[in-house]
């Protein structure tokens, strides 16, 4: 350990080793690639994590030999993956303008389908939150309040689109802190670290979170719509898995699991 | 959602960034320097079992993927971790999502990057120099400024360039634990990541150029100083 | 006056060391012995840069260490020269010297910087910036000089000429022969080599196997026939002399000891000049009576005060010469046993060779 720091590395070995390495990852990536015509690889925005889960495991009693690989996390960063040729095969944003704009672009092989309406609601751990009101955020004994970063993170958006209809914005700005998408946001009051969160409904309502604090709907009437929907993206065209599970998300099945986690299209009852 | 295409060069927010990264850059580099140099000392002259442990557990940061490191800090600094639980206790609040907060989180992270240059350093102080020294009137303490650290200068400003360009760096620790607070702990490296993310690449190149200028400018320094990388 | 006082006793797996000594509060006192022999082993304890529990030293009255306190390093009023000069390669030629200097209370100072210059003839030294710079010799004389600049009570110099090559060596030993004269605490001095410890020392001291096998004055020492020294080639004695006349036609010098007198050489020096000299075994033959037409021109009356046999050839004879002056002798044991030599008889002794020394 001591000598990790010692005189730069000489080029010439580095150039040896580098050569190695690109050839180990060429001969990952093919492995990889072989067998796309079997597989689904799944970008999901962080929201979805349990609800889609349930879906798939459901999935597997029609086809049990389906192999399915999911990725979480924020929304904005598979888009901007998928243009550079990530290899997902289907794309679940929190947001329906990032799979429209893709679609505009030629990047994906089906139209946008939304699958729910996103809802924000007000999640504490320490508090009991089903009493509070987006006002009551202004107290001085909560010192933090964790939100999704509204640059890019959707429900982020829409909590500070809330957040300033509430007339709160000027007290509650100073006390904000911003997660990364909105898995992290709800680790942070997961943790304690903040008090409050203004998290996904469907976070709320996940089993780990629903044991360990309370939550409240924020009224969508103080937010734009967050509509979301996902795309086949182009590469997976031909991908007969990829219709077969994009048709299962619109069946009864499937909507059923959805609406238990609060993802509700518009005209559903909740 | 809409496309904006930013203004080229760097923003308010841009500025005030890379001011707190040199902010908390500069501040953690000198807290390392407090801390690292008797680590180091002691390291490189003690005959004690626990030099290995102890060398292990500095070491530790090097190979710890960063979000590791800031997973179990957020952990500790909440209200019911160790640390969190010491600073409530001194009324201070949590040090989550605060500038000492991430001062804390980078004197951790950076610290091998500080003691591992000094350690070698001090190693190569001959005992003679020390033993002369000794027979001149000089205690302990003296001895330790008035030849170890002249001798170990080499070492000194590469653990400090590191340190400091080790915790310019930093990102997967930050944003754990950092909570993007403008001015308060959104560095330059998460600025650059939320351009990115928002799509706004001119400004992500802006920023990430003037931080590439930074770490070029950082490392002709170390290497016009100190071409071997020790003497 | 014996104001040094030692006991150490330090027992490693490749090494014991078991000296209990006194020594002299004045001159040079010469740790003389083999490699391996313990002598920088000892004087490094004397440092206190060996820790030895239980220890004793007490110098000029003040205990440094005993089995219960150990004066550190620091603490104690010594200079120390090593083998190599070790200048701090950082700090011009004036720093390094100027580096205890500082750290000793004005009030204690007892030497001063120029006068340490003048000694060691660092004049020319004074504006070098960098140490590295200096020849072996010189970066020794600045070691000197910068451990007598703390005003010790005690110079420990370990075998300070080893390093360094025959002409460095040559340009050093006046040097420490001035200070000989000029200091007024002991010095211990460590080596290996015979010639240094007969130019400077006054006391010996013999160490064999971390053991010390004798200690006295240099010439009573030099001239005991059951020590090691006795066995060398180059075994013999130390004449301390005066010069008493030059002789310019036949260029030579006559000195005078309690005792006799002996031609050398012309001496550079002026008449009642102290000097040294050396008188080799194998140079000091015997006859039993006056010798006649001999070219030996330095025969000195002496009673043999022992005889030691060396195996079947060779005979080792101590003579007295006066009340104080030793004189040693080798010859054939044929030779002993044809004259009939005894202990206590008066002969005439044949020095064939004197060296002068210093």
């Amino acid at each position: 350990m001591n000598r990790l720091l010692e005189a730069p590395i000489k080029i010439g070995a580095v150039k040896g080793v580098a050569a190695k390495l690109l050839a180990l990852v060429f001969l990952l990536a093919a492995g990889q690639t072989a067998r796309a015509e079997e597989k689904l690889t799944i970008a999901a925005a962080a929201d979805l994590q349990f609800a889609l889960e349930e879906i798939i495991v459901s999935f597997r009693h029609i086809d049990p030999a389906a192999r399915i690989e999911t990725i979480y996390g924020s929304s904005g960063k598979f888009s901007t993956q998928i243009r550079q040729g990530a290899p997902y095969d289907l794309y679940f944003s929190a947001d329906i303008a990032y799979p429209r704009e893709l679609e505009s672009e030629g990047y994906a092989a089906s139209k946008a389908q939304p699958y729910a309406v996103g809802r924000i609601v007000l999640w504490s751990q320490s508090r009991d939150a089903r009493a509070m009101t987006l006002a009551d955020l202004a107290d001085p004994a909560i010192h933090k309040i964790a939100i999704a970063n509204p640059r890019h993170a959707p429900y982020g958006k829409r909590a500070e689109e809330a957040l300033r209809s509430a007339g709160v914005w000027e007290k509650v700005e100073p006390k904000l802190v911003y997660g990364e998408d909105i898995a992290q946001t709800a680790q942070y009051v997961q943790s304690g670290n903040a008090q409050v969160g203004i998290l996904a409904l469907s976070l709320a309502r996940s089993p780990q979170l629903a044991k360990q604090g309370s939550y409240v709907l924020i009224s969508d009437r103080l937010h734009q719509p967050l509509l979301q929907g996902y795309i086949i993206t182009r590469r997976a065209a031909d991908n007969p898995l990829a219709q077969a599970f994009s048709r299962f998300m619109s069946g009864k099945e499937a909507r059923t699991i959805m609406a238990r986690y609060g993802f509700a299209l518009p005209g559903e009852v909740e | 959602m809409d496309f904006s295409f930013s203004a080229a060069g760097l923003s308010a927010a841009d500025i005030s960034a890379i001011w707190l990264t040199v902010k908390l850059a500069t501040l953690a580099t000198f807290i390392l320097l407090l801390v690292g140099v008797p680590v180091a000392w002691w390291l490189a002259r003690t005959r004690s079992r626990w030099k290995g442990p102890v060398g292990a557990v500095v070491a530790l940061p090097i190979v710890l993927p960063p979000t590791v490191i800031g997973f179990y800090l957020l952990v500790a600094m909440g209200p019911d971790g160790p640390l969190g639980r010491i600073t409530q206790s001194l009324g201070l609040g949590l040090l989550s999502f605060t500038f000492a907060g991430l001062v804390i989180a980078s004197v951790f992270y950076s610290l091998p990057f500080v003691v591992q240059p000094l350690q070698n350093a001090f190693e190569n102080v001959p005992e003679r120099a020390l033993e002369t020294a000794a027979t001149l009137r000089a205690s302990a303490l003296d001895r330790f400024f008035s030849v170890v650290l002249p001798l170990s200068k080499p070492g000194l400003i590469t653990a400090s360039v590191l340190g400091f360009a080790h915790t310019v760096g930093e990102f997967g620790v930050v944003l754990m634990i950092g909570g993007n607070i403008p001015g308060q702990t959104r560095v330059a490296s998460v600025q650059i990541y939320d351009h990115v993310e928002a799509m706004e690449y001119v400004q992500a190149h802006w920023l990430s150029g003037a931080m590439l200028l930074f770490a070029f400018a950082v490392l002709v320094v170390l290497y016009t100083f100190n071409p071997n990388g020790k003497r | 006056m014996t104001t040094v006082h030692a006991r150490f006793n330090l027992d490693y797996p490749n090494f014991a060391l078991d000296v209990d000594l006194d020594l002299p509060g004045r001159g040079i006192t010469a740790l003389f012995g083999p490699s391996g022999s313990g002598k920088t082993t000892l004087l490094r304890c004397i440092a206190g840069l060996e820790r030895v529990a239980g220890g004793l030293l007490r110098v000029h009255g003040e205990v440094w260490q005993d089995g219960t306190m150990f004066r550190p390093v620091h603490s104690r009023r010594l200079g120390y020269v090593f083998q190599e000069a070790s200048l701090f390669p950082y700090l011009s030629v004036r720093r390094n010297l100027e580096y205890g200097l500082r750290r000793v209370p004005r009030a204690e100072r007892k030497v001063q910087l120029e006068q340490v210059v003048e000694w060691l003839g660092l004049n020319k030294l004074m504006d070098r910036d960098d140490p590295s710079g200096l020849s072996g010799g010189e970066r020794q004389r600045v070691a000197i000089g910068r451990a007598l600049l703390t005003s010790p009570s005690l110079l420990l110099m370990d075998e300070p000429l080893s390093a360094l090559d025959l002409a460095s060596k040559q340009e050093i030993f006046p040097f420490l022969e001035r200070l000989h004269d000029e200091l007024d605490f002991p010095v211990f001095y460590v080596s290996h080599m015979l010639d240094e410890v007969t130019r400077l020392a006054d006391h010996l001291v013999l160490l064999e196997q971390g053991r010390v096998i004798a200690s006295g004055a240099l010439g009573e020492t030099l001239s005991r026939l059951d020590l090691p020294t006795a066995r060398q080639d180059d075994a013999g004695v130390v004449i301390e002399a005066r010069v008493a006349e030059h002789d310019e036609t036949y260029q030579l010098s006559r000195l005078d000891f309690p005792g006799g007198s002996l031609w050398v050489g012309k001496v550079p020096r002026g008449t009642g000049a102290l000097v040294r000299a050396r008188v080799l075994a194998r140079d000091v033959s015997i006859a039993i009576v006056p010798p006649q037409g001999t070219s030996i021109s330095n025969i000195l009356s002496a009673r043999i005060a022992e005889i030691r046999y060396e195996g079947r050839d060779r005979a080792s004879l101590r003579l007295a010469v006066g009340d104080r002056q030793m004189l040693m002798s080798r010859i054939t044991r044929r030779s002993c046993d044809l004259l009939g030599l005894a202990n206590d008889m008066q002969v005439f002794a044949q020095v064939k060779s004197v060296a002068l020394i210093a």
